[in-house]
């Protein structure tokens, strides 16, 4: 019952701002409100997909009682290597039969599993050695904060890979994957994934339970360190797949991409309900907070607000709505 | 005669969905010492906390001195007199004892500097007075719960404190610190100082209390003069009636041996051997800290084995995690619910089918629906008492908690169930059924290990009672041959001297 008024309750703040959206927006020359236009709607849901994709996975390691502080660094090293790969190791390949364009689809596809197993094997040592060597987990995504971000800037020599506009295969892969409907659909899928992982499968309940109380999980004999490990592997894998996402989005590889991601997941994942002591939160919590985020920047960009102006309101939103949810969780 | 020097009048206090205090009344006169006395979960410690000003009450008025008084927080309390030793002796231990008088001191002169020096002579009277004969500048970690204690006390001595308030003083206190405790008492009576004593020791009240107030389930029976009772009399307000917890109507012959301990020696154990049969109730004595909790520590992977072998059903036993013991039939339900055992934001149901959810799923997706229908037989046969499987298991009542952990162990079904402590905090009718459930486990041809503080009742539902002293087995007694008295002299022996020990049943 308390846990639908919550939800209700961040239901209420995202249609609050929505309204005020509506009613700020500015008008177009048809005397359509451009907020409302469809460009615009789908525009919030591809600014948002990023962060999105990986706060699903950070609701998970915030269940956990964890944090995770290298999801943008992992990200860089994703997009880097993604860009690389696509670049460098098939340079001035051009396709133009049926039989070459399978040839492409398996490059971009080795491209992008390359990066991404990388990342998800970055995210599952980060597990090991949480569960492992029972350091704490802000301490450890720091380090691999640090250490990843220097990894991939080493790799690129610190350069931005860019990826042409021309008939190779890394323009092609990113053709296909900055479309707005591979992007928002990409977070789609992910979404109602992690949703069902945590909603209806035991590692899902297993999540929960370690974050709510870790040491009677023992106690119940549940796989403590397995179920760390995969959480930081997944959400390893969520932000390599942003990070291919990102190198499609920007054309580039770019080492020095995503910095701060890992503060806009959180937020999302807070105002969305999660405690950071983890052991209660949802993942339509987690995608409602992302939307109050996404709503928030556009309508404020659309209002030619200064960006730095932005980032107070978007300060004060955090606090507000961590301190409603707070009131509730005391009794 | 004089205004009270504290009174609570008609104060109220509800936890969640428990009612920890109804109308509770309580007057303390200048000068005594006056027990506040029931059962675990009665609210004598949460009537203790409000009068300290660290809860506050849903209704209700505290007068001192006969004037409304508002208690709002701890300094406010500080500032009327009032001092509180928790049960819990909330110390700072990287502290020194000096700047664990002081810190939050109002009477540690303000705009004085913390050196060691100003701190030393500040305390130097209240550890004196105290009987801690400690410099001010050891660290309040290394010291023994005793010398805690007395820590806290002369906190509250050099707070100018007219009453403190004492919470399960001896909960944790071997024999001589309790009587060093006693001899205090004695003397803060004599200066003047009230002392409220929150205890169920039956003993205590009567060596050093002047009158005692009842408290059940959160209401106030009684106040009696001690001097003008006797411990029949105080024990039957305390439960309301002549409280008979039913025997076991038969003992049934024991089976096979189901788990042999054998020089089992641990950082606690010294030299445990026992051996536990199936359809065998097997009760632990001994006091808090003599290494019962360690029993099962060891029997369950918790505690690292130095020396000794574990044979279960005949074969040797190694547990390296609860996860190991689990998967080879072994089930501990931990002495505390709340840190150990539940997940309290996590529902009745998702508590209960945890450690069993691997025969619960497919492609590790849950099966709800055959979730449900497990649990319900156990919810029945447990009378488990919830508004619905989803309410989360913070919002039920102590007993109905320790059900709902009980009901994983059913669950589970395995062939030892080790049960520290399960019915500690909960409520009569909840004890009787846990009770009833270990006789039906022992029906069932399970071994059971019953740890409990409640001497009595291990008398009436063991078959044998092993008896631990300071990490050492004591004696075994027969149910049927052992007192209370006998128990108790084992449980404070501290030599390795077996009394005479039961032959093992055929």
């Amino acid at each position: 019952m308390l846990d639908l008024l919550r939800r209700a309750q961040s239901l209420a703040a995202l249609s609050g701002i929505l309204v005020l959206a509506i009613l700020i927006s500015p008008v177009a020359s048809d005397g359509s409100r451009i907020f409302l236009q469809p460009g615009n709607l789908t525009d919030i849901l591809r600014q948002i997909s990023l962060i999105g994709i990986i706060a699903l996975a950070m609701t998970f390691v915030i269940l956990t009682g964890g944090i995770d502080l290298s999801v943008g660094s992992l990200l860089a090293i994703s997009t880097t290597l993604t860009a690389m790969a696509l670049t460098r190791a098939w340079p001035h390949a051009s396709y133009t039969s049926h039989i070459l364009r399978a040839i492409l689809a398996s490059h971009i596809l080795r491209a992008i599993l390359a990066a991404v197993a990388v990342s998800t094997l970055a995210g599952a040592v980060n597990g090991a050695v949480i569960s492992a060597l029972r350091i704490q987990p802000f301490i450890v995504t720091l380090a691999s904060m640090i250490g990843v971000r220097g990894l991939a800037k080493w790799l690129s020599s610190n350069e931005n890979i860019d990826i042409g506009f021309g008939r190779d295969v890394a323009a092609e892969f990113a053709a296909v994957f900055r479309q707005k409907a591979i992007v928002i659909g990409s977070y789609a899928c992910a979404a109602a994934l992690f949703w069902i992982l945590l909603a209806r499968t035991v590692f899902g309940r297993h999540v929960r339970a370690i974050g709510d109380n870790e040491k009677a999980a023992e106690y119940a004999g549940l796989p403590i360190r397995g179920t760390k490990i995969w959480v930081y592997s997944l959400s390893g894998l969520l932000s390599g797949f942003a990070g291919v996402l990102y190198a499609a989005e920007n054309h580039q590889g770019n080492p020095n991409a995503g910095v701060a991601y890992e503060l806009d997941a959180i937020a999302a994942v807070v105002i969305g309900g999660t405690p950071l002591t983890g052991g209660k939160g949802s993942i339509s919590g987690t995608i409602v907070g992302t939307l109050i985020m996404g709503v928030l920047t556009n309508m404020l960009r659309l209002k030619n607000v200064d960006s730095n102006v932005e980032m107070m309101i978007k300060a004060v939103i955090i606090v507000l709505a961590v301190a409603v949810q707070g009131r509730d969780s005391d009794k | 005669m004089a205004a009270p020097l504290l009174e609570a009048r008609d104060v109220s206090k509800r936890f969640g969905g428990v009612a920890a205090l109804r109308h509770a009344q309580f007057s303390l006169r200048p000068g005594e010492v006056h027990a506040l006395i029931g059962e675990n979960g009665a609210g004598k410690s949460t009537l203790a906390k409000i009068l300290a000003g660290s809860v506050k009450p849903d209704a209700g008025r505290i007068l001192i001195d006969g004037q409304p008084a508002a208690i709002a927080s701890p300094l406010d309390a500080q500032r009327l007199g009032i001092g509180i030793i928790y049960q819990e002796l909330d110390l700072f231990p990287h502290l020194t004892v000096g700047e664990n008088i002081v810190i939050g001191n109002l009477c540690f002169p303000e705009g004085r500097l913390t050196s060691p020096r100003n701190v030393d002579a500040f305390c130097r009277p209240f550890l004196e007075q105290a009987g801690l004969e400690c410099g001010a500048r050891r660290m309040a970690g290394s010291l023994s719960i005793g010398e805690r204690q007395l820590l806290a006390i002369a906190r509250a001595l050099s707070m100018n404190a007219r009453a403190i308030l004492m919470d399960e003083p001896t909960s944790s206190l071997f024999d001589d610190a309790a009587e060093r405790l006693f001899g205090l008492i004695r003397e803060l009576k004599d200066r003047g100082v009230s002392i409220v004593y929150v205890s169920h020791k039956m003993d205590e009240i009567f060596r050093v209390c002047d009158r005692a107030t009842v408290l059940r389930d959160g209401e106030t029976v009684e106040t009696v003069e001690v001097a003008a009772t006797n411990a029949g009399e105080i024990i039957r307000l305390m439960v309301g009636r002549n409280l008979q917890i039913a025997a076991r109507p038969y003992r049934r012959p024991l089976g096979e041996v189901v788990l042999e301990a054998h020089g089992l020696t641990s950082g606690k154990l010294k030299d445990v051997s026992f051996q536990l049969h199936r359809s065998e109730v097997l009760g632990v004595a001994g006091l808090v800290g003599s290494g019962r909790s360690e029993l099962g520590a060891a029997l369950f992977g918790l505690d690292r084995i130095r020396a000794g072998a574990i044979h279960l059903r005949g074969s040797p036993l190694q547990p390296a995690s609860p996860r190991d013991a689990i998967r080879r039939g072994i089930g501990l339900l931990p002495e505390d619910r709340r840190l150990e055992g539940l997940m309290m934001r996590m529902s009745v149901i998702e508590n209960s089918t945890l450690a069993v959810l691997a025969r619960m799923q497919k492609l590790g997706f849950i099966r709800r629906r055959q979730e449900i229908s497990a649990l319900g037989p156990v919810v029945r046969q447990l009378a488990l008492n919830c508004p619905s499987l989803a309410s989360p298991a913070a919002s039920l009542s102590g007993g109905n908690q320790q059900k709902v952990l009980l009901a994983r162990w059913l669950l589970l079904d395995p062939d030892v169930f080790f049960l520290d402590d399960p019915t500690r905090g909960i409520d009569v009718g909840a004890k009787q059924d846990i009770y009833r459930i270990i006789d039906g486990l022992a029906a069932a041809g399970k071994g059971v290990m019953l740890v409990s503080s409640e001497l009595p009742d291990l008398l009436r539902c063991c078959d044998r009672i092993l008896v631990l002293s300071n990490g050492r087995l004591t004696a075994v007694y027969d149910a049927k041959e052992a007192t209370q008295e006998t128990i108790m002299a084992s449980a404070t022996s501290f030599g390795p001297h077996m009394r005479k020990p039961v032959k093992d049943a055929p």
